[in-house]
């Protein structure tokens, strides 16, 4: 359990910005359901996780929020990703590829592939 | 940069914390709003899709408290609520609260106070001149390690051969007298080198400071720079004063410029008011040959170290050029080496005998306030422990350890605060009281002091530092409380406290030596008011001249002296007068020195002294001394008569063993003297004081420069004497100030001041410390008492009578203050002996003061030990 969070701690802002950066301005309930969507049953359990992530993101400045209205015409808060956060989502992406190949290479090296 | 941004952000929303609030919860209803709607949709009843998006969403107050963390600062938020509940709790306890607060400013204030003072002696020795503590001052030095200051030529080789400092500066104290003829006011100010106001780094406020040519050719361009001071009183700042012509000592001058505020001169203290180049010295000094004379010593040089240079250069320097000197000029330079000195060290002026002083104030002073932090660490121990079964809940509702100690120092923080606000309000009060201390005596003086930011974070730093101290013990005992155990019980016993028992035994003992020294301070002070000083002060009037700027010799001194005395004996109201070069009952003192007597063989290596004045003839008369033997002293113009001494009574009880004293020799101040009378003994330093021998010479042997004129009037009012003496002296030199004239009354008085500044300073500190010292007994013995309550309970329920009780919680603590008290006896009476030998032992203070100090102990006892013994023994029993 505590693993699990720790992980999503990590990884979760990287996937609101980039579900923000993919759909667009989006709600809390719409960030929460792609992420689902897309990760299976990572956030099943603690959807409310997201909104301390939202707020950390918008305090960095990478993100920015309003209210708008919602698809069922209530009022929702939207947020949308900024320069700024585009370029760290940038910057992010490289360094999360660049760890997962290491990570890969190492997963994949047998102990006869040392010299 | 990013972290910055968020802690901005969070400190906002720490301040929007509602409106913040209204928001997530309205987002949280929309999620889940929007998720039912996603269930409905799917299937479900309208029931189980908001059971499932409630679910799904997870807790919503443990993400509210994430969410809240994320928000805003925790830690201030923690603190904020601190502050409140130890607000609240010090609202509780306002008696309590007060005490510590009012002693703890008290504390800070004084110390914040005496700190002011030495960083003003360190660290800005010169007001108005910036980087003044990096001034060495460069003294010559004889070889018996005296500093006879340095000749004018001499300045001008070591401004060449001490390249590692960077322009020397010279500067000599004169007085000026400054007026018209007829008008003069006597005023001080400094004869000084050409770079004065450059190396120092001035800009003057009006005007401009001293040209090259102006300073460096002899006695030729007349100009003088003024002080601010002296340009708003007697210029009204009026931007004319500038190329106003100013007479003084009989010299036009020119005013060219006004230095900065605040600038005093180089001898702080003093204050000077008028700066004129030293190439001028002979034309305001009457001639003296101080620039071309290498014996005559009259600058005192101070010089910054070059970039680069170390002092031990600049000394190796110095030493190598007063070497050359000594030989070049053995006339003058003989013997005579050099001491680079740190500016505060300055042999000149009071700096150096102050600063060991405030040292000392300073180390008490510090000893004080932590006497205070520790009847405040023991009264926070005692609340404390009456405090424990809140702190257990605390601590089981989920408070951290850090929580409840933060809680705790908070308190204790908040108390050191106010406590520190309040003392800086002190100190701003006392340096202000230091500022506008009366001018003492002949000479003008100033303490710039003042209270900077230096000073208030010193304050700070102690009021954190005090509540740090106790706050200690408190929290860490709370902290380590065990819930179960404080909420089950009230007999939670921490191990005894060794530490507050001696710190309430020194604090006793330091109660102790400091009344009595302030109970001998006010007895000796009393008794001085009392005290017959065996000469009539009555209906004498006291006023000072000074030939300085006239250049005289011994001929025309005594010449003045005698013309001086037979206008003034003229005068209708005179009944008699005298001159003097001394004057009883001085804040200087009068001086004492050695001789040979015919007849006495001295007793060892160490030369017999004598207080020693030289006075004219009638001087008995004025003061209303009785010759016992003998006559007054020859005429003033009498050419014929041997060189004159009289001594009083107790100098021939001492040294001629009551022998017949008329016509022996007397051998001091290189003459001899037949002694002609002997006048009864009188006061000379301090009322009260045992007697001393003393010897007069005469005026007619020895003249002097200056004099104190001494006048007996006939009528009662002296003070009306003081325009008919100015008249005389006018009229014998109209260039000649009649200065510093007061009756004999107000000089008493103004001596007395002085010693009353101690004395009252005892007499606050004393009764302070009583009151301390009475909190710190009173807050260990109840802290004592509150933790054995139970075993009191015990005692009371097997049949021992509360005074039984009472008894021995007393003689418990009685025991280490009794040690404290003893100890700080036996410091005083050591430190009276050394100090106060004089005036004898004064035994009603050595018993009294105790037995008040012992007598206030026992009470502070008393109260804590009767209420535990009031205990109801049942209840007490029950309540564990």
């Amino acid at each position: 359990m505590k693993q699990k969070t720790d992980v999503l701690q990590g990884t979760l802002a990287l996937m609101v910005l980039k579900t923000l950066d993919v759909l667009g301005p989006q709600h809390g309930y719409g960030i929460a359901r792609r992420i689902e969507q897309i990760s299976g049953d990572l956030l099943a359990v603690n959807q409310g996780t997201l909104y301390p992530v939202l707020l950390k993101l918008e305090q960095e400045g990478a993100i920015a929020s309003e209210w708008g209205a919602s698809e069922n015409n209530r009022r929702a808060r939207f947020y949308r990703l900024t320069r700024e956060g585009r370029k760290q989502l940038q910057a992010e992406t490289k360094d999360w590829e660049q760890t997962a190949a290491i990570i890969a290479r190492f997963f994949e090296a047998k102990a006869e592939d040392l010299p | 940069m990013k972290s910055l941004r968020r802690l901005f952000t969070r400190l906002f929303n720490t301040a929007a914390r509602r409106a913040e609030e209204e928001r997530l919860r309205e987002e949280i209803a929309e999620h889940i709003a929007l998720q039912t709607d996603e269930n409905l949709r799917a299937g479900l009843s309208p029931i189980e899709a908001r059971r499932q998006a409630m679910l799904k969403f997870g807790g919503v107050e443990a993400m509210k408290q994430d969410y809240r963390a994320e928000r805003g600062v925790l830690l201030i938020e923690n603190l904020l609520g601190d502050l409140r509940n130890a607000g609240r709790s010090i609202s509780r306890m306002p008696g309590l609260a007060t005490v510590i607060i009012v002693s703890l400013a008290i504390g800070i204030g004084v110390n914040t106070t005496i700190f002011s003072w030495i960083q003003m002696m360190l660290f800005e020795p010169m007001p108005a001149v910036s980087g003044a503590a990096n001034f060495l001052m460069v003294e010559p030095q004889t070889e018996t390690g005296g500093y006879p200051g340095a000749s004018w030529q001499e300045y001008r080789d070591l401004r060449r051969q001490v390249p590692a400092l960077r322009d020397i500066v010279a500067s000599q104290m004169v007085p000026f007298n400054v007026g018209e003829r007829g008008q003069t006011e006597r005023t001080h100010g400094q004869l000084v080198s050409g770079n004065y106001f450059s190396a120092l780094g001035l800009k003057p406020a009006m005007g401009r400071f001293f040209r090259p040519e102006e300073a460096e050719r002899s006695g030729t361009e007349p100009v003088v720079v003024i002080s601010y001071d002296y340009w708003q009183t007697r210029f009204r700042g009026a931007p004319e004063a500038v190329g106003k012509k100013l007479r003084v000592n009989d010299r036009e001058l020119m005013v060219i410029g006004v230095a900065p505020k605040d600038f005093q001169g180089t001898m702080v203290p003093l204050k000077f008011e008028l700066w004129a180049p030293a190439t001028m010295a002979p034309a305001l000094l009457g001639g003296t040959r101080d620039l071309e004379d290498r014996s005559i010593r009259a600058f005192s040089l101070i010089g910054m170290l070059k970039a680069g240079a170390t002092s031990e250069e600049a000394q190796a320097e110095f030493s190598r050029a007063m070497g050359q000197m000594a030989r070049d000029y053995p006339d003058a330079s003989a013997g005579i080496g050099g001491e680079i000195l740190a500016f505060w060290k300055a042999p000149r002026g009071p700096q150096r005998m102050l600063i060991s002083g405030l040292a000392v104030l300073q180390g008490v002073m510090l000893l004080l306030l932590l006497a205070v932090c520790g009847n405040t660490a023991n009264l926070m121990l005692a609340r404390g422990s009456v405090r424990q079964r809140e702190m257990a809940v605390r601590v089981a509702l989920g408070a951290g350890r850090w929580r409840i100690a933060s809680l705790v120092l908070s308190e204790n923080m908040l108390l050191a605060l106010l406590g520190t606000g309040l003392g800086a309000v002190i100190a701003v009060w006392g340096t202000t009281a230091l500022r506008v201390a009366p001018m003492i005596g002949a000479f003008p003086i100033l303490f710039p002091t003042k209270v900077d930011v230096f000073t208030l974070a010193f304050a700070m730093l102690l009021g954190a530092a005090c509540g740090f101290i106790f706050s200690a013990a408190p929290a860490v005992h709370l902290a380590r409380l065990d819930p179960q155990e404080g909420l089950r019980s009230n007999s939670n016993t921490p191990p005894r406290s060794r530490a507050s028992k001696v710190l309430m035994g020194v604090e006793v003992g330091l109660a102790m030596v400091v009344l009595i020294a302030a109970a001998l301070f006010l007895e000796s002070f009393r008794s001085a008011r009392q005290a017959d000083p065996r000469f009539r002060a009555e209906g004498v009037l006291l006023a000072a001249y000074d030939l300085s700027g006239r250049n005289p010799t011994d001929a025309s001194e005594r010449e003045f002296a005698a013309r001086l005395l037979e206008r003034l004996r003229s005068l209708p109201d005179v009944e008699a007068a005298a001159i003097a070069t001394n004057v009883p009952v001085d804040l200087h003192g009068i001086p004492a020195r050695s001789f040979t007597v015919q007849g006495h063989v001295r007793t060892e290596a160490g030369q017999d002294r004598a207080i020693s004045n030289t006075v004219t003839p009638g001087y008995f008369q004025v003061m209303g001394i009785p010759l016992v033997e003998g006559n007054d002293f020859a005429e003033m113009r009498d050419k014929a008569a041997p060189a004159q001494a009289i001594v009083n009574e107790e100098f021939v009880r001492r040294y001629l063993n009551g022998a017949e004293a008329i016509g022996r020799s007397l051998q001091t101040r290189g003459g001899s003297f037949s002694i002609i009378g002997v006048a009864r003994n009188s006061v000379y330093d301090a009322f009260g004081e045992p007697a001393q021998p003393a010897v007069y010479l005469s005026y007619r042997d020895l003249p002097a420069i200056q004099g104190e004129i001494h006048l007996r009037t006939r009528s009662s009012n002296e003070t009306a004497l003081t325009f008919e003496a100015r008249a005389v002296l006018r009229e014998l030199d109209p260039m000649l100030p009649l200065y510093d004239a007061r009756t004999f009354s107000q000089h008493i008085e103004r001596n007395l001041y002085l010693r009353r500044i101690p004395a009252r300073m005892f007499a606050v500190l004393g009764p302070l410390l009583l009151g301390l010292a009475a909190i710190g007994i009173y807050a260990v013995v109840s802290y004592a008492v509150a933790r054995r309550t139970r075993e009191i309970g015990v005692r009371l329920a097997f049949g021992a009578t509360s005074g039984r009780v009472v008894g021995q919680i007393i003689r418990e603590n009685l025991g280490v203050i009794a040690w404290g008290a003893a100890i700080g006896w036996v410091l005083a009476l050591a430190i009276s002996v050394r100090v106060i030998a004089k005036g004898g032992l004064n035994v009603s203070v050595f018993l009294v003061v105790p037995a008040i100090l012992l007598g206030v102990a026992t009470l502070a006892c008393w109260i804590p030990a009767r209420r535990a013994s009031r205990i109801d023994p049942i209840a007490a029993l029950r309540h564990e």
